[in-house]
């Protein structure tokens, strides 16, 4: 099977921005439900969420306060926002539009059918009556489109790009909500006893991972415990040891992949070399700054080897900057 | 029960449904039955499905206006148009000679140029044409096949007699549009389909693959195939998309192909580069190659026409073959036929005044209020006039274009489009309409049964493309009694 640069390029793209949709949504979700949870007072901002995407410098160009409503407005309908939830369904449309005759049939379909959906609904669910059911609509739409290329794409090389895109991203993802907790807990430490385990828990809950833990390590929530399961169990699919595992699997039948697997061989050693049973909370965040740089490296050199091929520009694919 | 059936009028046009009587033709019959037992509010939900049905499977065309691209879901009428088996195989028959003879023509006007010789067409006519390429002076394309897929759009006079309007050699689109309604049509009026023995039209991209297949330098099992596009912005890029992935071919972009230093073509892919057997290009000739055309082009490819020239890669439609598609050379089609098959042609052409003949241009000038004045080469409608539709200041401004430049310019007579009962807002009103089926020609001729039906929606109108605001039929072709 052949797969153009040009092509390989939107179908990773296309994937990377459905999971960040998709994972966008699910660290709203989790965060809103864990607001209502702390007594009033001692919750922690919503600029946090703000700061997790790095999306500061475009947040305070546009608005003024970081109140839940305008932290809302940006993540779920500002178009203009890359990191939101509406543009990032749109660039994947966008990517799949010209890309969707290596893809099965429906792909289209309900990608653009879940574009049009948050096109209507994003602007309506800034609020909190509605924001809960548009978030639970995105999540499962882009899981069903996950669900179609699980189920019906043929193990080539449009899979493997697009399972390198959402891999990716989805090891990001939860690199950073793993940095939500760290932040919304340092500098707070006298209240960890009640907070800590609301925090916690629903940060594992955007993952899915909640039920995997308390079959694992019982019902206490102890975020050192917590922290280690979703970055280095190996068979939790949105750890980002899966992630990386993925990757590798994913990069081993392309050709030219020295360098790209000479990455995740380091990102693997630094993984298993961090503690997080031994780690401060600063320590953490520290990590996974330098981690998330090795990831952005990753993406440089899959980019560099696959996508850019000499003489062409990059023509027309809707990507962010590698670095958000 | 829908009142608006009853109150139907085809006026003095020939209706595709109904007959003069105001009941419906036997071929139609049981769809206008149907659709008659059908209430307002049904017939609005089914609308709605359809409508909901083209957003869902992405079907649209993207048009210029006002300096932005805006994609357009496609407009489709649920009423289907039906035609007799046995009223179509002789229009099939028809088109299959027309592209015949046109084949024999532009292998001919490229080479030996007897047909010149001979002062059946006028030498200046073709080799003056800004469509006839020097560039392809002397290539002989495998079976003499330039135009390896041809639109020519048909129309029905007040008789219901066909006549060829036009033939569009270079890039036709259109055919997923005759596709994609017929899915539709299953879709949303699955209930019409159940009694009726229509020819199915789902096989196109095979035959086009197929076709394509046997045009390949390389004798191997799988040639590789691919379908050029200018990219996204272009108006029938879903088209492209969607014929690349029928047929399992690749869509690329002119940036994605590069012709090596031994004039062979390839693409580039994470596997490094690929040779290409066919290209089926959907780029006018003069885009295609900077290095042979217009060097100003970024959409083509440098160096393809030299590859193509060493025989090294088949592109279909040739380079060239436009020089056909030009509604001056329109009027010696019906000549080609007898010159160069000795059949006599079994379609009509309309009558066409070319005003570069002194005697014609004289009668178009003192008529023009009577006819449609057409640049000899614009396509998608634009750049005509339709004498009786327009002011006097514009007839003005023709009737100085025509002095200006003759050879430009033709006319015809205003035709009595035939009608078919299309739904407009909530009534079933008689609207104007055409109809282009695809002729494919490689080693053989094969026509698409039926083809893309355009509807002028606007009361009156007689202009049916979609770039200025026509709409589309289901088009079936019936077996059956008439």
């Amino acid at each position: 099977m052949t797969m153009l640069s040009r092509v390989a390029e939107r179908l990773f793209w296309m994937a990377r921005y459905l999971e960040r949709a998709e994972d966008t949504a699910r660290l709203v979700h989790a965060y809103t439900h864990m607001v209502m949870d702390i007594p009033k007072g001692s919750e922690p901002g919503w600029d946090i969420l703000v700061k997790i995407l790095n999306a500061e410098p475009h947040y305070q160009a546009h608005y003024r306060v970081y109140n839940e409503q305008n932290v809302m407005k940006f993540l779920l309908a500002d178009e203009g926002n890359i990191s939101g939830i509406l543009s990032a369904i749109r660039a994947a449309r966008e990517n799949v539009r010209t890309t969707r005759d290596v893809l099965p049939g429906e792909v289209w379909e309900h990608v653009n059918e879940l574009y049009l959906y948050a096109q209507e609904y994003a602007e309506k669910s800034v609020g909190r009556r509605n924001r809960y059911h548009f978030l639970e609509t995105v999540i499962a739409r882009c899981q069903m489109v996950n669900g179609m290329v699980a189920s019906t794409l043929q193990r080539g090389h449009a899979y493997r790009f697009i399972k390198l895109g959402q891999l990716l991203e989805r090891a990001d993802m939860t690199t950073r909500v793993i940095d939500v907790g760290a932040a919304a807990l340092l500098g707070n430490e006298r209240l960890h006893s009640t907070v800590d385990p609301l925090i916690w828990t629903s940060l594992c809950n955007s993952l899915s991972a909640m039920g995997a833990y308390r079959r694992e390590f019982g019902p206490q929530v102890e975020a050192s415990a917590m922290v280690d399961f979703v970055l280095r169990e190996g068979a939790l699919p949105r750890s980002v040891k899966f992630c990386l595992d993925g990757i590798r699997k994913e990069l081993t039948p392309l050709k030219n992949n020295r360098d790209a697997l000479k990455l995740v061989i380091k990102a693997r050693r630094k993984l298993s070399l961090f503690d997080p049973q031994v780690s401060s909370r600063e320590e953490l965040h520290v990590f996974i700054d330098r981690f998330q740089l090795i990831l952005t490296q990753l993406y440089t050199s899959i980019d560099h080897t696959w996508f850019m091929t000499d003489e062409r520009q990059a023509s027309g694919t809707l990507k962010a900057s590698a670095t958000r | 029960m829908n009142k608006s059936w009853s109150k139907y009028r085809a006026d003095k046009f020939y209706d595709e449904l109904i007959a003069s009587s105001g009941r419906p033709r036997v071929a139609a019959k049981r769809v206008v039955n149907l659709l008659q037992t059908l209430s307002e509010d049904e017939m609005a939900s089914r609308r709605a499905a359809a409508e909901l049905a083209i957003r869902e499977m992405g079907v649209s065309f993207t048009i210029y206006s006002e300096g932005k691209n805006i994609d357009r879901a496609w407009p489709f009428d649920i009423i289907p148009r039906v035609i007799p088996a046995r009223d179509w195989a002789r229009v099939s028959l028809g088109l299959a000679q027309r592209s015949r003879a046109l084949n024999c023509f532009i292998d001919d006007i490229y080479n030996t140029q007897k047909i010149l010789a001979a002062g059946i067409v006028p030498a200046d006519v073709v080799l003056d044409s800004r469509n006839f390429k020097p560039q392809c002076v002397g290539m002989s394309p495998r079976f003499g096949a330039w135009a390896h897929i041809c639109g020519t759009d048909l129309v029905r006079d007040q008789r219901g007699k066909f006549y060829v309007l036009e033939d569009n050699l270079r890039v036709p689109s259109g055919v997923s549009y005759m596709l994609e309604n017929r899915e539709i049509t299953k879709r949303v009026l699955p209930e019409l389909l159940e009694n009726y023995s229509i020819q199915p039209v789902d096989d196109y991209p095979s035959r086009l693959h197929s076709m394509l297949a046997s045009l390949s330098p390389r004798p191997v099992r799988r040639p590789c195939i691919a379908v050029l596009t200018p990219g996204i912005y272009n108006a029938a890029y879903f088209e492209h998309a969607f014929l690349a992935q029928r047929m399992g071919a690749e869509l690329v972009e002119g940036s994605d192909l590069f012709v090596d230093d031994d004039d062979c073509v390839y693409m580039r892919t994470v596997d490094g580069p690929i040779r290409v057997d066919v290209v089926y290009r959907r780029i006018d000739d003069d885009f295609l190659d900077p290095e042979a055309f217009r060097e100003d082009s970024a959409l083509g490819v440098p160096g393809i026409m030299r590859a193509w020239k060493a025989g090294h890669v088949a592109i279909a439609n040739a380079p060239g073959a436009g020089v056909a598609d030009d509604k001056v050379v329109y009027a010696f089609v019906p000549d080609m036929i007898r010159y160069y098959l000795q059949e006599k042609p079994l379609l009509a052409s309309v009558k066409t005044y070319l005003c570069m003949k002194k005697k014609d241009r004289d009668f178009v000038l003192a008529n023009l209020d009577k006819l449609v004045v057409k640049p000899a080469n614009e396509s998608g409608g634009y750049g005509l006039m339709i004498g009786s539709h327009a002011s006097a200041a514009k007839r003005g401004e023709f009737a100085r274009l025509i002095e200006q430049n003759p050879r430009n310019y033709i006319a015809q007579p205003i035709l009595a489009l035939s009608t078919a009962p299309t739904y407009i807002d909530d009534s079933v009103e008689p609207r104007h309409l055409d109809l282009r089926p695809f002729i494919l020609h490689g080693k053989e001729t094969w026509v698409t049964p039926g083809g893309l039906t355009r509807v002028a929606l606007a009361k009156g109108s007689l202009v049916v493309n979609s770039s200025q605001g026509g709409g589309s039929k289901d088009t079936w072709i019936v077996e059956g009694k008439r």
